[in-house]
């Protein structure tokens, strides 16, 4: 589905960003990037969502529209204030034609009565469920993942981890997901790669066989959870 | 907000929210608790005139001034100095903001635009505008494109200036969601910048319009022959201060309903703003 070949972006003359990263995501696959903070793998997702384009290498997609194979999800809501809820979902399409979409996703993340609500009556839960509608209602092939619920506390994450593990049930989005949670990471994905350094390389890769919906205190998980600690080795640098 | 738990989703719990809310019946009524001063005010202006305090031929009653602007009203002479003022403040208003529209927007939007016109618009904005209107009577003489001229370059700086500054202070964050969607550049003017900027632009709007107000009367100080401004020029040569203070309380009117004018649509544009006004 997409193909990252030899991508790199660097920063402040090669100290910061990533260097020739190598992956490959098959159709309907959730890969999630692990990695400490400032190794690159927030650019990584907006090098491919082409919000960055100074970078070096390829990146091709097998998507059918290929100018909207991504679909992108950051670290905040990012909701246009002056819209309502149901207007932001829509934002960015012609809105008769994705009305009763828009209303069925507005169900599937749990929103129904708040079509009419301004964002700042939204609880930042609920803010990030309408930007996972909003996300959604395009059909991307690709669905980019930037520390989605990182802002979030820790129960309201785990409601919207499940949410999400719904929809890609139904969906089947080809899914990149960064985050710095390695309990999100080892819940939701199917692979997980490890990025670490300045600028940012891969260190490894964990494919976790476990089926979904995994259990939280799973000891298979926990033992992965050791292993990636070590990977990540926080007293080297 | 964001550490917010979400316990229940369901709208019912916003709205019990708002039937808590305490209100004392009195400091509800907005109106009449922002009346109460001018009103006590008023009733000491006039007890001072009466009793003597004051002499008449300096500052007269506030029933003396009513008595006269309810006597022009009746023989209709009023109409024609307010309709005329009304005009130049209307007509110099949309000019002067139309023009702040077109150049803010393009300095706000190109950089290109921006080093090419602000340093020019700035430039000209210390010049104390009322130093233009010798220039614009040579130039234009002493008719109404003069006096509306110059009423639009009152307006023009507020709206541009606030119009260049909120379109510069656009959340970055909001524009890349726009990218994200491939919208054309007019797309995202129109859908993105225009609306996160009208908060700003609404502040420029309403000063422009109060400097409006101001610019009127200098206009009509300086040369007129009919209008509010006019009828203070001419009470003051004809020693009739009530006529004076009397086109004062007109302007007072006029300025305070075009602006709650603008107040009530800058409101009802901005309910979904997340400020003190709407927290209520």
């Amino acid at each position: 589905m997409l193909t990252v070949h030899r991508v790199s972006r660097l920063f402040q003359e090669g100290k910061a960003g990533f260097h020739h990263i190598d992956m490959q995501l098959t159709k309907g696959e959730v890969v999630g990037v692990l990695g400490t903070s400032g190794c690159g793998k927030s650019t990584l997702l907006r090098v491919l969502s082409g919000l960055d384009p100074q970078y070096e290498g390829t990146v091709t997609t097998d998507a059918v529209h290929q100018e909207e194979a991504f679909g992108m999800m950051f670290q905040e809501p990012r909701l246009m204030p002056w819209l309502n809820v149901i207007d932001n979902i829509t934002f960015g399409t012609k809105k008769r034609t994705k009305q009763k979409e828009a209303e069925a996703l507005l169900k599937t993340v749990g929103l129904n009565g708040f079509e009419h609500h301004y964002p700042k009556d939204l609880s930042g839960g609920m803010a990030q469920r309408a930007a996972i509608a909003r996300s959604l209602l395009h059909q991307p092939e690709i669905l980019l993942l930037d520390e989605p619920f990182s802002a979030l506390d820790a129960f309201t994450k785990m409601q919207l981890q499940d949410l999400l593990l719904s929809i890609w049930e139904r969906h089947e989005t080809t899914t990149l997901l960064v985050t710095h949670d390695i309990d999100e990471a080892l819940y939701l994905c199917d692979r997980i790669v490890i990025m670490r350094g300045q600028p940012g390389r891969v260190e490894s890769e964990i494919t976790i066989e476990q089926p979904k919906p995994r259990k939280r205190g799973d000891a298979y998980l926990a033992g992965l959870k050791e292993q990636i600690l070590q990977e990540l080795d926080f007293t080297k640098v | 907000m964001s550490s917010q738990t979400e316990a229940a989703v369901s709208p019912s719990v916003k709205q019990s929210d708002k039937d808590k809310r305490v209100r004392l019946p009195f400091v509800r009524n907005k109106a009449l608790l922002g009346s109460v001063i001018p009103v006590l005010l008023i009733v000491i202006w006039e007890l001072a005139s009466r009793l003597g305090w004051v002499a008449p031929h300096l500052l007269p009653a506030p029933t003396t001034v009513l008595g006269e602007v309810v006597s022009m009203a009746q023989s209709g002479e009023l109409w024609g100095h307010v309709g005329i003022t009304l005009y130049r403040v209307a007509a110099g208003f949309a000019f002067g903001a139309a023009a702040a529209v077109v150049l803010g927007a393009a300095t706000g939007y190109s950089k290109i635009a921006n080093y090419l016109l602000d340093p020019m618009l700035q430039a000209l904005r210390a010049i104390p505008s009322l130093a233009w209107v010798p220039l614009f009577i040579l130039w234009i003489g002493i008719g109404e494109a003069s006096k509306i001229t110059l009423v639009a370059v009152g307006v023009f700086f507020p709206v541009y200036l606030n119009l260049t500054s909120g379109i510069h202070g656009v959340d970055r964050k909001l524009i890349e969601v726009g990218r994200m969607y491939h919208f054309s550049t007019l797309q995202l003017i129109r859908r993105i910048i225009l609306p996160a900027a009208l908060p700003s632009f609404l502040v420029g709007i309403r000063s422009g319009l109060s400097l409006g107000w101001m610019f009127v009367v200098a206009a009509e100080l300086l040369g007129a022959s009919q209008g509010l401004g006019y009828l203070m020029v001419f009470g003051q040569n004809t020693s009739a201060p009530e006529l004076v203070v009397a086109s004062i309380l007109l302007f007072a009117i006029f300025g305070k309903l075009t602006d709650e004018l603008l107040k009530r649509l800058q409101q009802r544009a901005l309910r979904w703003q997340d400020s003190m006004e709407n927290a209520s």
